[in-house]
């Protein structure tokens, strides 16, 4: 990449880019001069790009991996199998080989490789239909087919064909099994197709242009062959089977294992190796403790978390806020449940903010009750200590008046604040919501 | 709940003799040394600790060996047919203890899950309180539960509160019945919830502390053998019916 140092670069590549854009393939190799970076990232895996054209892609994958242009590899090849067919079977066997894979190539290649799929379909099917032709034809006229060109090449041709569409089309199906749901009955017929030529090749270059019935005989022979095979073979793959299945299970359950132990790592383990640090400090380890606990009940029992769609949820959201901020444990207790509104916002703001005045003034332990019912919401905060005096509060503290007291009155609730012998507790209680009960 | 639990037997002789019954070893000695503090700080000797057991099996042969006072029952235990302490209390069925009154077990669990908490209730225990409890208020529970009181935690009441209906109303005509709660008992219970100490209970309704108890024993009574339908199905999820 072009360092901001470099104005004249930096404004000259996207020029550079645009180059492949208009020369599809052709072009990519005058590209690299400018998108080659100084410093050589790690040479890519050699995958084959899921977005490719005619081809399987191979040629692009080896240049990919080498830092060649993909030209070069295909003349390679090209040369390769001229020289006594050695690059036809390396182009296969590295087909047959290399995986597909995403493959970031830059986005003015991928724009450029949209459009290929659909053409490539086409060029499937002229190709199909011109070898069902020619299959055709030499199957009617064997007499045709006389010299080594009708009893050999042909049958030969038909047959890499016929394997080169079911292949394609199985190669396809691997991809479509990660997506979803694949091409469907499409990619049925192609291999059906694939395989129906693959057979009728395999067939005409058995038979050498005997008559039919032999052929028939041939292929009864044949299948009586297939058939007996596979009852051999059918217990043998069964077990092979149920060892596979056996085997993704032990695998699915290792995972979800591994799930565990990463999820007890990452909190559980961590929060007991804080406080072990931290074990002179009483507060902070109750409130690891406590944080650790709540999370941890949570995700066993998936109670509600977070989402504040009802009064319930949101009042134990506020009295764990409460925990974490002041590192003192509060014994809360809900029953019953609304939706939640503005009133219920207000009343568990209001009790908020006891919750603080609780933990801050008074002693502990501090309890919560909050019953939510038809006759409407009650709220009860209370501590044990000191507590404090809401006529010797000085009127310049808001905290009580306004936040609890003024909160509560605005949205037609009350709320009372409670001296006890051993304690303050503050009661905040609210109508029902208008329009019938929950 | 057999009705001779009669709480008349007043001072007992001795310290209540007290079986442990948790599969984690830390806790059952932590639990030890804690009240074994706060019992040489005060004085009293409330509790002995005549045993210890780990799992379902050990723990009903202790207690038939040794007839406790009050069983200290963790809810999730190994062993016996997987219902924990629920199989524990079933397995100790008219054990009694050397005063000739039933075994009675409190259940202590880290577990706030209702139908934990229901399950062993049900199954006979005479209350029920987190671990995070205090040394003083366990001893006073222990002391509450082997004089045939109930003990509720604030989230025991919570519960019941919920199960019967009573925050949304639900009030019994006939104090006898047992699928609703009266009036009164579901004034203590949701005092108890609000964390208020039985004392604390009795002088907010101007009555005794023996009355208080009483309405508690009462609640847990029906609490075992009412059959309101959110009980059954909280004891179902245990496979208790």
């Amino acid at each position: 990449m072009p360092t901001p140092y470099e104005p004249a670069a930096a404004h000259r590549r996207p020029v550079t880019d645009g180059g492949p854009d208009t020369g599809a393939l052709g072009s990519v190799p005058s590209a690299y001069p400018y998108d080659q970076p100084p410093a050589r990232p790690p040479r890519p895996p050699l995958v084959r790009s899921r977005t490719r054209g005619w081809t399987p892609g191979v040629s692009g994958a080896v240049a990919r991996h080498l830092g060649i242009s993909r030209r070069s590899v295909r003349w390679t090849f090209v040369l390769l199998t001229l020289a006594g067919g050695a690059g036809l079977a390396a182009y296969v066997f590295l087909w047959a080989l290399t995986p597909e894979g995403d493959v970031d190539s830059d986005p003015s290649q991928a724009a450029g490789h949209d459009t290929r799929p659909e053409r490539r379909q086409w060029g499937l099917v002229l190709g199909v239909g011109g070898v069902l032709v020619v299959v055709g034809v030499v199957l009617l006229t064997p007499v045709l087919g006389g010299g080594v060109i009708g009893t050999v090449l042909v049958p030969l041709f038909t047959i890499a064909v016929g394997a080169i569409v079911a292949w394609s089309n199985l190669d396809d199906a691997q991809r479509s099994r990660w997506i979803g749901a694949g091409e469907g009955r499409y990619g049925w017929l192609r291999v059906a197709l694939g395989a129906g030529l693959t057979v009728a090749g395999i067939l005409v270059l058995v038979t050498r242009g005997e008559s039919v019935s032999a052929v028939w005989d041939a292929l009864l022979a044949a299948i009586a062959v297939l058939v007996g095979a596979l009852i051999i073979a059918a217990p043998w793959a069964l077990r092979l089977w149920g060892d596979l299945r056996r085997e993704q299970v032990a695998a699915a359950r290792a995972t979800e294992r591994a799930d565990i132990a990463a999820h007890l790592h990452d909190s559980v383990l961590q929060t007991l190796a804080l406080i072990q640090r931290q074990s002179h400090d009483a507060a902070a380890v109750t409130r690891l403790a406590r944080a650790q606990e709540r999370e941890l009940r949570s995700w066993l029992y998936a109670g509600p978390q977070g989402s504040q769609s009802t009064l319930a949820a949101a009042v134990t959201e506020v009295a764990h806020d409460v925990e974490d901020l002041q590192g003192v444990v509060i014994d809360l207790v809900v029953t019953g449940d609304r939706p939640y509104e503005p009133h219920g916002a207000a009343l568990a703001q209001a009790m908020r903010e006891a919750l603080l005045n609780a933990v801050r003034h008074g002693g502990t332990p501090v309890t919560a009750y909050v019953e939510i019912g038809p006759t409407g919401v009650e709220a009860f905060v209370r501590d044990r200590g000191e507590g404090f005096d809401l006529d010797a509060v000085p009127d310049d503290r808001l905290g009580v008046r306004q936040s609890i007291l003024g909160r509560m009155e605005r949205h037609g609730g009350t709320a009372r604040v409670r001296r006890r012998d051993d304690g303050t507790e503050v009661e905040l209680r609210l109508p029902p919501i208008e329009g019938g009960t929950s | 709940m057999s009705q001779a639990t009669t709480t008349g037997g007043g001072v007992k002789p001795g310290p209540v003799r007290v079986v442990l019954v948790d599969d984690h070893r830390m806790f059952r000695t932590g639990v030890r040394a804690e009240l074994t503090d706060a019992m040489a700080a005060s004085g009293i000797p409330v509790c002995e600790f005549v045993g210890e057991a780990p799992d379902v099996d050990t723990a009903i042969t202790v207690i038939r060996a040794e007839q406790p006072d009050v069983v200290l029952l963790d809810v999730h235990l190994p062993g016996g047919s997987g219902n924990g302490g629920v199989d524990v209390i079933h397995g100790c069925f008219g054990v009694e203890a050397r005063s000739g009154a039933p075994v009675r077990f409190l259940a202590l669990s880290v577990s706030d899950a209702a139908e934990d908490v229901i399950a062993v209730i049900r199954a006979g225990a005479r209350g029920y309180v987190t671990k995070t409890i205090g040394a003083r208020d366990l001893i006073t529970a222990i002391r509450r539960v082997a004089d045939g009181d109930a003990v509720f935690s604030p989230r025991l009441a919570g519960f019941v509160l919920d199960a019967f209906g009573a925050a949304a109303g639900e009030i019994a005509e006939v104090d006898e019945e047992l699928d609703r709660l009266s009036a009164r008992e579901r004034e203590v219970m949701r005092l108890i919830a609000r964390g208020y100490q039985y004392k604390e209970v009795a002088k907010e309704l101007f009555i005794s502390v023996k009355t208080v108890e009483t309405h508690v024993s009462s609640v847990l009574r029906k609490l075992q053998l009412s059959s309101r339908h959110e009980l059954t199905a909280w004891a179902m999820g245990r496979r208790l019916l």
